[in-house]
């Protein structure tokens, strides 16, 4: 079996083992553990060339207080939640139905319409940037929250769809075929009979989607502009004053704007790893 | 620190004292300003203004628009193209050249023609374009030397007023292991300052912004003579070394730790060198020293300012704005260390009591007889200054590659300005 179990390794391999992992942790967190040094430095460290030695002095609670009562950052942070909630929902909600339909029904062009689903995939989103911006423009969307949420559930159903129609396909069919014996319409097939049996899928999709649109950091530049609309991860620039980079005040708010994911990755961490392998092994 | 300018205005509109009261009656319609006035302090100056001008004309209605200060650069065009306001925010000098030339600002050298305006008379020249004047400024900060003036103390020395005195200051300092200069050339403007000052203490300010318009060859031996001094500097090892990889602010530790003596920036400079525990008995200011005796001094003042959008619909109140905040009064008020925290740019106005700024609004009022400049990416075309910059970094770590960066910036020249 590849790998190899560590336990029926040699002793030494064992031992370089249990010595690497934590290193490699550390180097691969080494970032992170930067940001997080950064974010308890006063401003003197950064002027004083104090980059990455100790803090001559704990100014947690000043760096995060500014964060939180003398900036955007709660604004944003809500921006946010107010762009990121609305997507999942709207995703989720249409590629469950989307997934249904190419999954469940057989038609013609029914393998012609998940292919364009999964070509959409294959568009690197940057390309569209000229246009979608023009179009948002052109339709009053710019620099809105409604504007954002609409073009990110437009960009993530494509790839929910497919995910949510292979998962359709793989439920046992007879149990369909069961309820329309009993004469049971078609929407409540869907509602009663599909849709309890795609919790599991439904759950890891909606922690991806959660992640995927709260990081994101490219739409959010293009489409809007300033605290009204902004989530969080754009916001986080405010701390750039016309001449000087706060570097300490950033460090504090990417910590801040990075929490709520990986909260959620712990709280449903089971239904994160189901989601990136679902359908992987049949 | 809103309220505290609103009430410092709002005395003086109680008290009548602003210039032009006795028109105060006549204005009515709206006035809409868009500004770019974002970040949070200037915001709040920008407010007390309209919010101020409003209440001095009640039959007037002020109407402000904030846009982000970087998105506002790429919006002003179409903002005064269609439908436009009457009184925009914008930069002194070439940078007015794309809407001064489509006709998009409005010419108001009459202001300029009123005798108040001459209080104002340093950034006259920055506001002039085709003998004309397109705007007026409401604040700017000096740039100049900064140094710590306790170790020029430590080794007997004083501030340096020529060239010679200038060199002869960094072998001292450079034998005693101390780095005369501190600059991070990483985002290329820094060395822009530099190539200001040493090309306009060489050459004067007017042949410094016949070059900026490129009305001069780059590979003028005039401008060969101002690389050459800078050179003899690069020479000495007078800057710090790989300063190509720093930002303006990764190279303040250098001076902060005492590594190297003094920077040339602007003030802005000062509140971070405070930061990092420098204080005024370690800190001084000194204004650029003289190279050529036969040139006046020219100094480089980044100007803020304020246009009339050619196409606005309340002339009238727009230009009654523009002597608003040109006027002693306002300057001061908007320009205190509650508020924006540089340097008014009317003469009359007074100034915090700070010795950096007192230094600077002396020399920027009383000793730069040769000119104000706006620095080299706001004087020079914009792609010139980007082609350029990139040329001035290269010299200063490569200066043997003089005549091809020389070469380059004079075929960009011709194909630019052509």
């Amino acid at each position: 079996m590849f790998p190899t179990p560590i336990a029926k390794t040699s002793r030494t391999w064992q031992i370089s083992y249990q010595i690497l992992v934590p290193l490699v942790m550390l180097i691969w967190l080494l970032p992170l553990l930067a940001v997080a040094n950064f974010s308890v430095k006063p401003e003197a460290d950064f002027v004083n060339g104090n980059y990455w030695g100790i803090p001559s002095s704990f100014d947690a609670i000043s760096n995060y207080g500014k964060v939180f009562f003398e900036s955007n950052m709660p604004r944003y942070l809500f921006n946010s939640l107010l762009i990121t909630i609305p997507t999942v929902i709207g995703a989720v909600a249409l590629s469950c139905m989307a997934g249904f339909a190419l999954g469940v029904y057989k038609f013609k062009g029914n393998l012609l319409i998940f292919f364009i689903f999964i070509a959409g995939n294959f568009v690197p989103f940057q390309i569209l940037m000229v246009p979608v911006r023009d179009l948002t423009v052109s339709m009053n969307l710019y620099d809105t929250k409604t504007g954002l949420v609409l073009f990110h559930i437009a960009f993530q159903t494509g790839f929910c769809t497919l995910f949510m129609r292979n998962f359709i396909r793989a439920l046992p069919f007879p149990l369909i075929e069961a309820a329309r014996v009993e004469g049971i319409a078609e929407w409540r097939i869907f509602l009663y009979v599909v849709l309890p049996l795609m919790k599991p899928a439904l759950a890891a999709l909606a922690v991806l989607i959660f992640t995927f649109i709260w990081n994101d950091y490219f739409w959010a530049v293009v489409l809007t502009q300033g605290p009204d609309a902004q989530p969080v991860t754009a916001g986080i620039t405010e701390f750039n004053s016309q001449f000087r980079a706060a570097y300490h005040l950033m460090s504090a708010g990417s910590i801040v704007a990075a929490l709520p994911p990986v909260i959620m990755f712990f709280l449903m961490q089971k239904h994160f790893i189901a989601g990136l392998t679902l359908g992987a092994v049949k | 620190m809103h309220s505290i300018l609103k009430t410092s205005l709002a005395a003086l509109v109680a008290a009548g004292v602003t210039a032009s009261s006795a028109a105060a009656q006549d204005l009515s319609g709206e006035l809409n300003i868009i500004s770019d006035m974002s970040n949070p302090a200037p915001r709040a100056v920008m407010e007390g203004l309209a919010a101020d001008f409003d209440a001095l004309h009640p039959d007037l209605e002020v109407n402000l628009t904030i846009v982000d200060r970087e998105a506002w650069k790429t919006q002003i065009r179409n903002a005064l193209g269609a439908n436009p306001p009457d009184v925009v925010n914008w930069y002194a000098a070439n940078r007015m050249r794309p809407y001064v030339d489509a006709g998009l600002f409005a010419d108001i050298s009459d202001l300029w023609a009123e005798p108040e305006f001459e209080a104002l008379a340093s950034t006259k020249g920055a506001m002039t374009l085709d003998d004309a004047q397109w705007g007026v400024p409401y604040t700017y900060y000096q740039w100049g030397v900064y140094y710590r003036k306790d170790i020029f103390d430590q080794y007997g020395l004083t501030e340096p007023s020529n060239w010679e005195e200038e060199l002869a200051n960094c072998q001292t300092l450079l034998d005693n292991g101390v780095k005369c200069y501190t600059i991070g050339t990483k985002f290329l403007w820094t060395a822009g300052g530099w190539f200001d000052y040493i090309n306009s203490r060489t050459n004067g300010y007017d042949f410094h912004i016949a070059l900026a318009r490129g009305e001069v060859e780059w590979t003028d031996d005039r401008v060969r003579q101002t690389f050459a001094n800078w050179r003899q500097l690069i020479d000495m090892g007078a800057f710090i070394d790989d300063h190509q990889t720093y930002s303006w602010q990764e190279a303040l530790p250098f001076m902060v730790n005492g590594e190297a003596a003094s920077y040339l920036m602007g003030n802005f400079a000062v509140a971070a060198m405070r930061d990092g525990g420098l204080t005024d008995d370690q800190l001084d200011f000194y204004q650029f020293p003289v190279i050529n005796a036969d040139v006046d001094f020219a100094e480089d003042a980044p100007t803020d300012t304020f246009h009339i959008a050619s196409g606005a619909q309340n002339m009238d109140a727009a230009k009654e704005f523009l002597r608003f905040v040109t006027s002693a009064e306002v300057q001061t008020a908007i320009n205190g260390g509650d508020a924006l925290g540089q340097l008014p740019v009317n003469a009359n106005a007074s100034i915090d009591d700070d010795k950096f700024l007192a230094q600077g609004f002396d020399m920027l009022s009383n000793n730069a007889g040769g000119g104000i400049m706006q620095f080299f990416d706001r004087d020079f075309d914009a792609e010139m200054a980007s082609v350029g910059m990139e040329g001035l970094q290269e010299f200063m770590v490569f200066p043997d590659n003089l005549d091809d960066i020389l070469a380059r910036l004079e075929e960009t020249r011709q194909r630019i300005y052509q």
